[in-house]
């Protein structure tokens, strides 16, 4: 067996006895993402309950009601109808409407005269959301209404006299306006991004990093013990042990993350795009961590100051990678900041592959970034390891 | 004495041990900043805007947007990447205005503007009913500009403005606001949301990695050395306890200190809040030792313990409310401590709760913490005396 081999066989089999790489590398992310698809089922999608309080039982009261229960906000919106404004005031404080929507009475001679009138909205703080919902729908309700009157007031202005006549002529003709801005909705043809199908791959990166810690405190390790020494006695160059080192790295990252993503796809209907794309990306980050481990062994000196560079790279480019939070709802600058490390890339892939973009470039330009961040530090690597060789 | 001469040994060893430092300082610090940041932006849908026109009445639209109630507004240049960054879930939804859109109202033509989202979606959806609500009011003033023009003659222009200075004065039918409630059951957004959560996590997790230490110890033989000296099994307990305890301790301050000073988190009640960190830090302190006591080597314990700290962290609310999960997943994270600490946290900050409000919460904090340290204690004595 080529030496390369058995170095590499030799590395995997000593991380797979620690059961510590079993854990890091399949058992904590298949955990999480599993904690993640069980949380948050049914969390992904938006809904609202809004009760509504007909105090009026008039004809625009009606016309509301038919609002909400229209084609457009079947999917967002279920209307409620509720007696009284304090069975309103209970149902929103503990939770069970998002909020309500009380039509007082005489709302709806009021709204088709000029007379001020006002629908009012019962929220409570721990419906943000659902309250913003509610509220921008009676509004979109209200406008139509309130644009007929501007229209009418808007025309009396602009007219060199104004008699009774007038008002009603106006008046008549301004209840056939429509607002002349209308919206259309277009789908785009994308999946919704799961939280499962974003934390399966962060939590297998951040899990896989790691390995740089692992293995770095491995080498240091070996050269305290004087492995390192007798295999340089062996016929064995130095490049087939750096070889064979990085191989085992390479095999354990591909295999953790193809596990990750393959249970996530099979238990948790997570879906990952072309195969091959998926598997570019697993590569092309295993690559990343190779070089990022080669780094912290050419630039530590001992198994702690080891150990203390790798936990930088590890929470500093998870924690900036976005692998603690979706990425997608940071700021615009921490999303650029996320690309300056592989794993923002990385992640970048795989949402794009979840979410069904399509194409060449919708990994290819990650897996170009990521080799480009792994051959600048497999380059310092170089470097420093001369360092390295001298001492 | 002897217990504080232990303890001052343990307490040199971790101040110079810079590795220790970052995840007792530097890490809490970082992650509550990154959180913070993007947990401030919750609450209101992100939308994006295309607008191909650029016309005078476009541009109004815009602004409606921008300064619209439950609505941060992103312009792209193009609707590809806009729709590149809805896909990706940067924005709600896509709001694109066509071009000629200006030329078409003045005309007294309809404007269709494309909201782009995905109808099984209900996020997006609900994103673009706000989108429609702002759009029907920014109309109005279109729609009255253009009837006045058609009725009496006269400008476009003026009566445009002439509509957006009556829509100011006039009488309308307007929607209320009235909020049923002034207390939440979540924490504050923003760097109130993630300092103490962060707290929690990181305390606890800091705590279960630093069992490593233990381990050394253990391994290093110096257990062994301590008890050739004139020293009972009992002392070296109570030093170990006492460091883990005022290393959690440190920690907690630390956070709660940077908390205050550099986001200007406040904190609340004074004794209720000294009250849960010291309960806390003694949560820490048993799950540290007890770890130091279970894991046979450091490796496991610096591996397994973040492990097990985040998924505890996660079910406890450290990562997310736990009122947006399903009401078997919150009573799934009650079974950690984590969960009693993040509500005890929201009483303070978010109901400005007292010592009395979070008296049950203390409760069983504390009933974690005894359950903890008897088990690590009794677990380091055997250990000891074997």
């Amino acid at each position: 067996m080529p030496p390369v081999l058995v170095i590499a066989g030799k590395d995997l089999r000593q991380r797979f006895r620690d059961r510590s790489a079993i854990v890091l590398g399949f058992v904590a992310p298949l955990a999480i993402a599993a904690l993640m698809s069980f949380a948050f089922r049914g969390a992904d999608t938006f809904h609202v309950t809004i009760g509504v309080v007909d105090r009026d039982h008039g004809p625009i009261a009606a016309a509301f009601t038919g609002f909400l229960l229209g084609p457009d906000l079947r999917g967002i919106v279920t209307e409620r109808p509720v007696t009284d404004v304090t069975t309103a005031r209970r149902l929103v404080h503990d939770g069970t409407i998002a909020a309500a929507i009380v039509i007082p009475p005489g709302f709806s001679t009021a709204a088709t005269r000029s007379g001020n009138t006002r629908l009012v909205e019962l929220t409570s703080v721990n419906s943000r959301l659902g309250g913003e919902v509610s509220r921008s729908l009676a509004e979109s309700f209200v406008s139509q209404v309130n644009a007929d009157r501007l229209s009418v007031a808007t025309a009396l202005s602009g007219a060199s006299g104004t008699t009774a006549g007038t008002v009603a002529q106006l008046t008549a003709a301004a209840e056939h306006l429509r607002v002349p801005e209308s919206v259309v909705n277009r789908p785009i043809g994308s999946r919704p991004l799961k939280a499962v199908s974003y934390y399966s791959p962060a939590m297998a990166i951040f899990f896989l990093f790691f390995a740089i810690g692992f293995t770095a405190r491995s080498f240091y390790s070996e050269l305290r013990d004087g492995m390192i020494d007798r295999i340089a006695a062996a016929p064995v160059r130095p490049a087939t042990v750096l070889f064979g080192k990085a191989l085992s790295v390479v095999v354990y990252g591909i295999a953790s993350l193809g596990t990750v993503l393959l249970c996530t796809a099979l238990l948790f209907g997570a879906h990952w795009g072309n195969p091959l794309s998926v598997a570019a990306l697993c590569l092309a980050m295993t690559t990343a961590v190779v070089a990022l481990t080669a780094f912290v062994i050419a630039v530590a000196r001992t198994d702690r100051q080891s150990d203390g560079f790798s936990a930088l790279i590890v929470f500093g480019l998870s924690l900036l990678g976005g692998n603690f939070v979706t990425i997608s709802a940071a700021p615009p600058l921490m999303r650029r900041l996320a690309l300056l490390t592989p794993n923002g890339w990385a992640l970048r892939g795989f949402v794009d592959l979840t979410t069904g973009a399509r194409g060449a470039a919708v990994v290819l330009q990650p897996v170009v970034a990521i080799l480009a961040f792994s051959a600048v530090f497999a380059s310092l690597a170089v470097v420093f390891s001369r360092r390295l060789v001298i001492r | 004495m002897t217990v504080l001469a232990i303890a001052g040994s343990r307490a040199r060893r971790i101040v110079r041990d810079r590795l220790a430092l970052f995840f007792i300082v530097v890490l809490p610090v970082l992650v509550i900043v990154i959180i913070g940041s993007i947990v401030g932006g919750t609450g209101t849908f992100r939308v994006g805007v295309v607008d191909r026109d650029r016309g005078p009445l476009s541009l109004s639209l815009e602004h409606d947007l921008a300064h619209a109630r439950g609505i941060d507004l992103f312009r792209y240049h193009s609707v590809a990447s806009g729709k590149t960054a809805l896909r990706r879930s940067e924005i709600s939804a896509l709001v694109e205005i066509p071009a000629g859109a200006d030329a078409r109202l003045r005309s007294g033509r309809t404007v269709a503007i494309v909201a782009y989202g995905e109808r099984a979606n209900s996020d997006q959806q609900s994103a673009i009913a706000t989108v429609s609500s702002v759009i029907a009011v920014s109309g109005a003033r279109v729609q009255a500009a253009s009837f006045a023009q058609q009725q009496v003659g006269g400008d476009f222009t003026t009566h445009l403005a002439t509509a957006a200075r009556l829509e100011a004065g006039s009488s309308s039918v307007a929607v209320a606001t009235r909020s049923v409630d002034s207390k939440s059951n979540v924490l504050p957004r923003g760097f109130s949301y993630s300092a103490p959560t962060m707290l929690v996590l990181f305390v606890f997790i800091n705590a279960l990695a630093g069992g490593a230490a233990m381990i050394w110890t253990r391994q290093l033989g110096m257990y062994d050395r301590m008890l050739a000296a004139p020293v009972s099994p009992r002392q070296i307990v109570f030093g170990e306890t006492f460091v883990y305890f005022l290393i959690a301790l440190v920690q907690s301050l630390l956070i709660v200190g940077v908390g205050a000073v550099v986001f200007g988190v406040h904190w609340g009640d004074p004794v209720a809040a000294a009250a849960l960190i010291v309960s806390w830090a003694l949560v820490g302190t048993g799950a540290g030792m007890l770890a130091g006591t279970v894991f046979s080597t450091p490796e496991q314990s610096t591996s397994i313990a973040p492990t097990v700290g985040i998924v505890m962290g996660m079910l406890g609310g450290c990562m997310w409310p736990l009122e947006i999960v399903g009401s078997t997943m919150r009573t799934i994270g009650h079974v950690t401590p984590h969960a009693w600490a993040v509500d005890a946290w929201t009483a303070l900050l978010s109901r400005n709760g007292r010592l009395v409000d979070i008296a049950r919460d203390l409760a069983v904090l504390l009933a974690f913490a005894a359950a903890l340290l008897v088990a690590a204690t009794s677990r380091l004595r055997r250990a000891l005396s074997a």
